[in-house]
């Protein structure tokens, strides 16, 4: 679930909560409410009551010690006035039952007694309890009501707000996490937001980040370095074994050990030139200003190789469009990607077998397809066959050193070509490349 | 011919030196930038090697020095640092030529014959071999002054690499160099040159014996001339 979801279920949930908790306490809230109001107005009845006997006398209300009593004609409230022992003392607001004309109503009471002319009195005033509870039940239902009605605007609020709050979370992700292309990290943009946590959020991943790119410039320095560094001693070698093949002095049987030593110092020679190539690809040293005809390079390619297809009797069939021009490249390293991925289609070819290069648009792209009858490779090793010095494939004659799709793979990337591979144990392998619009005129 | 090599490494220097005596060209050698300044300042060369990762001196300066004091002289940079901002920046300097180390020797002399053919103007060459004759300068294999058209380009390519070094045995891996060494390339095969031998004698045998092109066993191919 996400976050924000989260956020604001919760949110939703405890406010429910809340409100019914509320509205289930409020008919004992609106009775506490009323009996305070209520008795404040019997007490106010009453000293308004005991002024006016005490300015009018009690006269007013009673003759010859008669009891009084009035009450409104629907019995909701009523005032009563009666003789009580001398000595009888009360002071008293409670709910009691009265019986009048026939019906028993709850009341209010406040009884009160007072002095007056050596005679003691009671006072009693009473305020019907049914009309004190009748309007919680309505405003029970209201209090619902609107607090249901907030509670859905609140939401709403949330939502927005939480939609408002976690959108740095997101573009942290989107931008930090999944845009960034390794190891092509780019430059550091912090992402707007006034919230500490995401700062930091962002901070520690642009911290982690930097972390990562300096050990990958490490490696990639030091491969360069270190090719660099056995380019000067490997020619000195190759120079002094050249020298000696011209001496008269050194017999065919040494030279033919000292052969044995150029090639090895060969292999050395195109292990290191081929590993300082794909560093140099991977600093982008170099330039993309080449422009060719997709079928011209082919072409070339084809004009390298084809010793080697006639060696092995192989038929190869190139379809490509002639107009399709290719522009913003590096013409040798293009060159080289189309020769490793060609090469490879002969080495590990059958004898007599068949390669098919198939160029053609889709979308906007241009779609290259190298295929070939050979001898394929496993579906688990299809995810290594781009890794450095991975030698998946038992060629059966020649010698590599595991370099050819790596360096092609570099190419690729370089140009942003995506090179994807499909392959059946002994039917052959697919290599699709696809070219993207910013390569193609 | 005078040559003035600018070098560091004076094992590889001393090495260039016997090949290119060797050659016929007559050499001095610099070991540090300092001297090589005062070398292009007094004296005239047809060829300057240039390494550009001289301890105590910018290799680029020394070629626009060798430029203002030797405008004749033709320059070749030598470096284990193929950078290719280098490389366009050294030719833009005028340098005539490059060679990223480790670099063959005897393609280095190739690419100074390319240069003093271009640069100096050597007279028509046509090099006789048996009843065919090489034109060096067109490029094209005759017999008896009709062009052999089925020769190819990399096929002409390897017969005058072996023209240029005659009388010396080439082995595979040096001439696969020469064909293919701008190549990337992840095997370290070199019998294909035996496929491209065998064409070329297959398409000169059908004119005339071509015997002068030998396989020398175990070891790789020559031309013999006088």
């Amino acid at each position: 679930m996400k976050l924000q979801t989260k956020l604001t279920l919760f949110n939703a949930i405890s406010k429910l909560v809340i409100v019914v908790l509320f509205v289930l306490l409020l008919p004992s809230l609106i009775q506490n409410i009323n009996h305070t109001y209520t008795d404040n107005r019997l007490r106010k009845q009453q000293n308004k009551l005991l002024q006016i006997v005490k300015s009018q006398g009690i006269g007013t209300y009673m003759q010859n010690d008669e009891s009084y009593g009035s009450y409104l004609p629907l019995k909701e409230e009523y005032i009563s006035l009666d003789v009580v022992a001398p000595n009888y003392f009360l002071d008293t607001i409670k709910n009691e039952k009265r019986l009048v004309e026939h019906d028993t109503i709850e009341y209010r009471i406040l009884s009160h007694t007072f002095k007056t002319g050596q005679k003691n009195y009671l006072l009693e005033i009473g305020k019907s309890v049914n009309t004190l509870g009748e309007t919680s039940t309505a405003l029970q239902n209201i209090a619902l009501e609107i607090l249901l009605g907030m509670i859905f605007l609140t939401i709403l609020a949330d939502l927005v707000y939480s939609n408002y709050i976690l959108n740095p979370l997101g573009l942290i992700i989107k931008t930090k996490l999944i845009g960034n292309k390794f190891p092509n990290f780019g430059t550091y943009e912090k992402v707007k937001t006034s919230t500490s946590d995401f700062q930091y959020l962002d901070q520690s991943i642009h911290q982690m980040i930097e972390a990562i790119e300096n050990a990958f410039h490490k490696e990639r320095e030091f491969i360069s370095n270190a090719s660099h560094e056995l380019m000067t001693p490997i020619s000195i070698l190759q120079s002094k074994i050249e020298n000696m093949f011209n001496r008269d002095d050194i017999t065919d049987e040494v030279k033919v050990r000292m052969l044995e030593m150029q090639k090895i110092l060969n292999r050395l020679k195109n292990i290191t030139k081929t590993l300082l190539l794909i560093s140099q690809i991977e600093n982008e040293q170099f330039l993309k200003d080449d422009h060719i005809k997709a079928k011209e390079l082919l072409q070339e390619v084809y004009d390298e190789i084809s010793i080697r297809l006639e060696q092995k009797n192989i038929t190869i069939d190139i379809s490509v469009p002639d107009g399709i021009e290719l522009i913003n490249i590096n013409k040798f390293l293009l060159f080289n990607l189309f020769f490793n991925l060609i090469n490879n289609a002969i080495k590990y070819n059958r004898e007599s077998g068949e390669i098919k290069i198939d160029g053609f648009m889709k979308d906007n792209n241009l779609i290259i397809q190298i295929a070939d009858t050979g001898i394929g490779i496993a579906d688990d090793q299809l995810p290594y066959i781009f890794n450095r010095f991975k030698k998946l494939r038992q060629s059966l004659q020649q010698e590599s050193y595991g370099l050819g799709l790596p360096i092609v793979k570099s190419i690729a990337d370089f140009h942003h070509i995506t090179i994807t591979v499909t392959s059946q144990l002994e039917k052959g392998s697919v290599f699709t490349l696809v070219f993207p619009v910013s390569v193609l005129n | 011919m005078n040559i003035l090599i600018i070098e560091d490494e004076r094992s590889l220097a001393r090495e260039l030196e016997i090949f290119l005596a060797g050659a016929n060209y007559v050499c001095e050698i610099c070991y540090n930038g300092k001297t090589a300044s005062q070398k292009i300042a007094i004296n005239l060369y047809d060829f300057i090697l240039i390494d550009l990762g001289l301890p105590d001196y910018e290799g680029l300066d020394l070629l626009k020095e060798a430029k203002k004091n030797n405008p004749d002289a033709a320059c070749i940079i030598l470096t284990a640092r193929a950078e290719v901002y280098d490389r366009i920046k050294g030719l833009d300097l005028g340098a005539d030529d490059y060679l990223a180390k480790p670099f063959s020797m005897l393609e280095l002399q190739s690419r100074m014959q390319a240069i003093t053919r271009r640069k100096f103007g050597l007279k028509h060459t046509i090099i006789t071999l048996g009843e065919f004759s090489v034109d060096l300068d067109n490029r094209t294999i005759a017999h008896n002054g009709t062009t052999i058209s089925t020769i190819t380009k990399k096929e002409y390519d390897l017969v005058a690499y072996l023209i240029l070094h005659k009388n010396r045995t080439l082995t595979r891996p040096q001439l696969s160099e020469h064909i293919w060494g701008s190549i990337i390339n992840d095997d370290c095969d070199s019998n294909y040159i035996d496929v491209h031998i065998k064409n070329i004698r297959k398409k000169l045998n059908t004119y005339a014996p071509a015997d002068w092109l030998e396989t020398v066993r175990g070891l790789g191919y020559k031309i013999k001339l006088n």
